[in-house]
């Protein structure tokens, strides 16, 4: 039994994530109008565009396997960013540390090949969480240390580990050509299956044939972890505190120093496993252009969610869904594919929403006592 | 004719009347102190005139004209010229440059700095503000960078001059050369307002003294017809509200013990000056004094956010002089900060979660990292309501709690914890009656505990109720020792305001009590 | 051993060429990088260097492409048109950016993403709308070298001569303007009115607005002005160096940029050296790939060179760099 208090707070609390919800909710309407004009001012059809969207991201089995692949990596990057915001950084740098995450899976995958894969797959995806975790510790450190700020160094850190990636590719990590000469491509060798995530039709036959692969659970599980952390660990305690209001944090015997080396190498790890996961469940290998700016679409993930951790799941299959229904819709609709970037640009506009409204209420207030 | 004059300007602040029905005159080459304590409503009366503040009724006439100043900019085109207690000056630019900006001496849009330059050498020998135009304001002392304020207001051409507390940040000798440089300035037709609450200051400098109280102005006298005392009492008197039932003091051991104790500010400046004192347990220790005079850097020093430059600080006989604020609250400090919405709470974190700042390292509240929600639910609900924390929940954030609400939350956090010391500052301040009385008593509880208090404060009446012993801190130092209840609100007021150097000649800062 | 001695690479390699493409690939990073000294030293983060770029070379060739059939005009005169068309759509965006983050007091950095990530989606929108055909667009044509490079026979004088005419001369003219430009910017910033304020701007707001110079109108200036040098940095690359729009092709010149001002402590003529020092590592690793058998150094260290140094900088090994006081604060009045 509830008694009328808890109730009362219950209800107050659903209030609560239904405004939260309102904002986010707001700003993808807000932006597909928006897109809609665009179409029509190009000469397109926004009703086609959009119905064709739709079909191409959940229309039918296949489809809705490419959203749920391509909105893998986006929920990774999206954590990673979300948490850094947590803690109040702003990791604009987790497309490096994703590459260094694939980098790690890439090389790993092939040297630790001898083990069953109930071993290898655990060790690569931890591993490279490391190793995003060292990327974006040098940054964290300069943070902490003498207050560089972390977009600025991150930024500078996601280009280092580009091209660090693409020297490896060219170099010793390059796969031979056929028959043993040497590669002319940058592109590493390709993993064997025990170090793959298999695909949800290897392990179910019966499923309708379609791309996604188990990096989604383990996707989703890394949400609810995340979620766990922030929510019923010290360490996540520490970092929302920090976030908040560091002085406080501070009084209350926080080291801000250190949980800013923590907070932004967990979410350095985080990002890192986007990249693991292309690398283990999509390419199989590691080209320098396996990314396609997962790490800033990461941040449009993370703004549209809100920074929760579980929110981030439903942002990011949006977002999966937009890229895997664009090419559909260029081809149904004849409207370009491009037409999701502007709409994801104006998801990131439009969720910094909520203050063009109070900067829309102001305004008429100054005008009414100026009327007055 | 006044060049300045106020009549019945009135500025409410949410909850506050800053200022209520201030009238006040100024004279061509006169100099008027605004003297009276934190919180009187000097600052804001000034910026109001400055235009930094829109007042909410009364009337301003400068050189008997009215007049409506909504920015600086047109108090400055009226001859008002402001120093900020916090210096509006940009570290990297030069003297010169930050004296001519927002008037600078142009030839199409360039910067004539021969022109510039020439005006200040000029401006700066006329009036004995020495200074060096051609250096960077952050290579400059604190004195220095004040004259380049003055000179600033000068330059936009200022003949009403105002002075926000101007000897706060000044050494002994600077400050005697302020007084030179003012007076010179007087004697060239300007006249000058000069907000401060050092007494000394205005017996040596004022053609007259403006006392405010509470946002009014409560008495106007001149010097010559004054003294300590009685200007004291204009300032701090007041009729006593509440004054908390309190039993005798029974101190036992030495809980708390600070010896020579030297901190630095923000700016590097030397505000604690070999401050020493003990509390013990079972009293309430005071320190009453004008704020911004070394206060809180003691406090931050003791709970170890602060690194102090010399000196030792002991609880219980264990060195925690360089302890981090996470073992300093483990080993038993308590600390209610003076600013709750800065230091003492995450307003974004509900009443549970802020419970636990500061012990959620600690069982029952985690183990082995994790925390533990059904122990830290139990004890916020234990807490709420120990406390009498007015709320729906514990799950409602403490942002949208009354203030206060939100001091019995950080009260309810720090006592909770069962301290060996408390450290309260400003415990009380903007908060209503009956929540005053709540955190008192509290206090004295904690006290007739056998819990070693200290208490910083600016309330007189506070220090007056709540201490056993009150100690006197002036610029750093601390000038005298009283026992409490011996000691009236003047007394206490001439001493925190740098007088009664004399009287206290035989007062021992050091040790028991002595007055 | 090697097949070729190291002073045979030098000879080979140190020719005026190099140092010719050095200028080259400076100009747009240089230019976009006043561009954001300029914007950061009013007090507004400009991330979206890279987006204003990006923009603005898209639209640059699309005006000169569209105007032999809209105003008669073709030739040069029509890329001419294109240049100022490229400057309009810089400042235009800019003018977003300036809104979300002086006058909405949103995130500069998130403002600044969203128009990165705007600029790619729109310009790769209208490529398809445009042209029909996705990843680039037909060619305009190119703003031609403002001098003419005539080699002279060797011996003596004409050595110094053909060194000089390779290195200075044969350039474009936005080439020149941008060494105009960061000259100009430096004294503007250090000598006039508008640059002490500029200046007072991002250190101290309030101090500037207690004596009366605007925070708001100034700050909308200042990144206006981002946009129209961000603008320039489009049209040159595609105007004068390619032709055409390609689909990303500022391919994160923008960010060199953010950088090569960093580097250059928030300074116009230090952002150019920064973007000269960057843009001579790129012209020498394209050089050396020649040799990439005897030179040991991975092609990629050179690249990376800049993202290392501007780290390097910030982390206070090369001495305080000091980014302006108030930047990425919005200013709150009280």
């Amino acid at each position: 039994m509830s008694t009328p208090e808890e109730i009362t707070a219950q209800r107050a609390r659903w209030m609560t994530v239904a405004q939260k919800a309102g904002t986010p909710l707001m700003s993808v309407l807000l932006a597909m109008i928006v897109g809609s004009l665009i179409v029509l001012a190009s000469g397109g059809d926004p009703v086609a565009a959009f119905s064709s969207l739709w079909e191409g991201a959940f229309g039918n089995a296949y489809q809705t396997g490419e959203t749920i692949m391509r909105s893998t990596p986006l929920i990774f990057t999206g954590l990673a960013i979300a948490y850094g915001f947590r803690a109040g950084l702003f990791n604009i740098g987790a497309e490096g540390q994703l590459f260094m995450g694939g980098l790690a899976a890439a090389w790993l995958g092939i040297v630790l090949a001898g083990l069953p894969w109930f071993v290898i797959l655990p060790v690569m995806l931890v591993l490279s969480a490391v190793a995003g975790a060292l990327w974006a510790f040098i940054p964290a450190l300069l943070k902490a240390k003498v207050g560089a700020h972390e977009v600025i160094t991150t930024m500078m850190f996601s280009f280092i580990a580009r091209y660090f990636v693409s020297y490896m590719l060219n170099g010793p990590l390059k796969a031979p050509g056929p028959g043993g000469t040497p590669g002319t491509i940058p592109i590493s060798a390709v993993l064997p299956p025990q170090s793959t995530l298999p695909k949800f039709t290897d392990l179910f036959p019966w499923l309708p044939p379609n791309n996604a692969h188990v990096g989604f659970l383990v996707a989703i599980g890394v949400a609810v972890v995340v979620w766990l952390l922030l929510k019923y660990t010290t360490v996540g305690y520490e970092a929302r505190a920090v976030g908040f209001n560091p002085f406080a944090a501070q009084t209350g015997g926080v080291s801000i120093a250190l949980t800013t080396v923590w907070s932004l190498c967990i979410s350095g790890s985080l990002a890192a496993l986007a990249g693991a996961s292309e690398v283990m469940g999509v390419h199989h290998r590691l080209s320098d252009q396996f990314s396609a700016g997962f790490g800033f679409t990461g941040i449009a993930v993370a703004l549209l969610a809100k920074n929760h951790p579980i929110a981030v799941i439903p942002a990011a299959l949006l977002f999966g869904g937009l890229a895997a229904g664009s090419g559909f819709m260029q081809l149904n609709a004849n409207v370009p594919d491009k037409l999701v970037d502007i709409v994801q640009a104006l998801v990131i506009f439009f969720v910094a929403a909520e203050s063009i409204i109070t900067w829309f209420i102001k305004r008429r207030q100054k005008e009414a006592t100026r009327n007055a | 004719m006044p060049v300045l004059e106020l009549r019945g300007v009135t500025k409410v602040f949410p909850g506050v009347v800053a200022n209520d029905d201030v009238s006040l005159t100024l004279e061509r080459g006169e100099i008027v102190a605004l003297l009276g304590e934190n919180g009187a409503g000097k600052s804001t009366l000034m910026n109001v005139v400055y235009g930094l503040l829109t007042p909410d009724g009364g009337e301003i006439l400068v050189d008997g004209n009215p007049v409506r100043i909504r920015r600086p900019r047109q108090a400055i085109d009226l001859g008002i010229g402001m120093v900020h207690q916090h210096f509006m000056l940009v570290e990297t630019l030069t003297a010169t440059e930050n004296i001519v900006l927002g008037r600078e001496p142009t030839r199409l849009g360039v910067v004539d700095l021969a022109v510039a330059r020439a005006s200040v050498v000029e401006l700066s020998e006329r009036y004995g503000l020495k200074v060096d135009p051609d250096k960077r304001v952050m290579e400059l002392s604190v004195g220095m960078q004040q004259r380049v304020e003055i000179l600033k207001a000068l330059y936009q051409g200022a003949r009403i001059l105002i002075l926000d507390e101007p000897t706060a940040v000044l050494t002994p000798q600077e400050v005697t050369e302020l007084f030179g440089v003012v007076r010179s300035l007087v004697t060239a037709g300007l006249s000058v307002v000069l907000i401060t609450h050092k007494l000394e200051e205005v017996l040596a400098s004022a053609d007259r003294v403006v006392v405010m109280r509470d946002g009014r102005v409560v008495g106007e006298t001149r010097p010559s017809d004054t003294d300590e005392i009685s200007l004291a009492r204009m300032m701090v008197g007041r009729d006593v509200v509440l004054r908390v039932e309190k039993g005798p003091a029974n101190p036992g051991e030495v809980a708390l013990e600070v010896t020579d104790l030297d901190v630095d500010d923000d700016r590097r400046l030397h505000a604690v000056k070999g401050v020493s004192f003990q509390v013990r347990r079972g009293e309430v220790v005071a320190i009453a004094g004008v704020s911004g005079n070394g206060q809180s850097e003691i406090i931050e020093a003791i709970v170890g956010l602060r690194r102090p430059r010399g000196g030792s600080i002991t609880l219980l006989g264990h060195d925690i002089t360089h302890s981090s604020t996470a073992s300093t609250i483990a080993a038993g400090v308590s600390h209610v900060p003076e600013d709750r919405h800065r230091r003492g709470l995450v307003l974004e974190f509900d009443l549970a979660e802020n419970l636990i700042l500061g012990d959620h390292r600690r069982m029952p509240f985690s183990r082995r990292g994790f925390l533990r929600p059904k122990a830290i639910a139990a004890t916020a609900k234990k807490r709420i309501s120990e406390y009498d924390v007015r709320t729906p929940s514990a799950s409602v954030l403490a942002g949208n709690l009354s203030g206060g609400n939100q001091q019995k939350l950080v009260l309810a956090r720090e006592l909770g914890r069962d301290p060996e010391c408390l450290i309260a500052a400003q415990p009380t301040r903007g908060l209503d009656v009956g929540a005053i009385e709540f955190v008192h008593k509290r206090i004295l509880a904690e006290r007739d505990a056998g819990k070693a208090v200290l208490l910083v404060s600016l309330e007189l009446e506070e220090v007056q109720s709540l201490a056993d012993r009150i100690l006197v801190i002036y610029e750093g130092r601390l000038v005298a020792e009283f026992a409490g209840g011996q000691v009236d609100a003047e007394t206490l007021g001439v001493y925190m305001t740098g007088g009664g150097r004399g009287a206290a000649s035989g007062v021992s800062t050091t040790g028991g009590v002595s007055a | 051993m090697p097949s070729v001695g190291v002073a045979e690479i030098v000879s080979t390699v140190v020719q005026p060429d190099l140092f010719a493409a050095a200028i080259r690939i400076a100009t747009p990073l240089a230019l976009a990088a006043i561009g954001g000294t300029i914007c950061e030293r009013s007090g507004v983060v400009n991330i979206a260097l890279e987006g204003l770029m990006l923009i603005s070379a898209f639209f640059g060739v699309a005006a000169a492409l569209a105007c032999p059939v809209v105003l008669g005009i073709t030739g040069v005169a029509a890329s001419w048109i294109g240049v100022l068309a490229a400057i309009l759509a810089g400042v235009v965006m800019a003018s977003l950016h300036a809104f979300a983050s002086i006058t909405l007091k949103s995130n500069q950095v998130v403002s600044g993403t969203a128009i990165n990530i705007l600029a790619l989606g729109l310009t790769g929108f209208l490529i398809q709308v445009f042209y029909q055909r996705t990843g680039t667009t037909d060619s305009a044509v190119l703003i031609p070298p403002l001098f003419a490079f005539d080699p002279k026979p060797s011996g003596g004088l004409a050595t110094a001569w053909n060194w000089f005419s390779g290195v200075a001369l044969g350039h474009t003219p936005l080439v020149y303007i941008t060494i105009v430009i960061a000259i100009a910017a430096q004294w503007a910033l250090y000598r006039t009115r508008w640059g002490l304020r500029l200046r007072a701007l991002g250190e101290h707001p309030r101090a500037a607005d207690t004596v009366g110079i605007s925070v708001v109108r100034g700050r909308y200036m200042a990144v206006l002005m981002s946009g129209a040098l961000a603008g320039l940095a489009g049209a040159n690359l595609t105007l004068e160096q390619v032709g055409s729009f390609s689909e990303n092709m500022t391919a994160g010149r923008g960010f060199i940029a953010l950088a090569a001002n960093i580097f250059g402590r928030w300074t116009p003529v230090g952002s150019y050296l920064a973007a000269l020092l960057f843009g001579f590592a790129e012209a020498l690793e394209i050089r050396l790939q020649a040799f990439i058998g005897v030179i040991k150094i991975p092609p990629q260290f050179f690249l990376m060179l800049p993202y290392i140094l501007t780290v390097v900088v910030l982390a206070g090994f090369m001495g305080r760099a000091v980014a302006p006081a108030a930047v990425g604060k919005p200013y709150e009045k009280e």
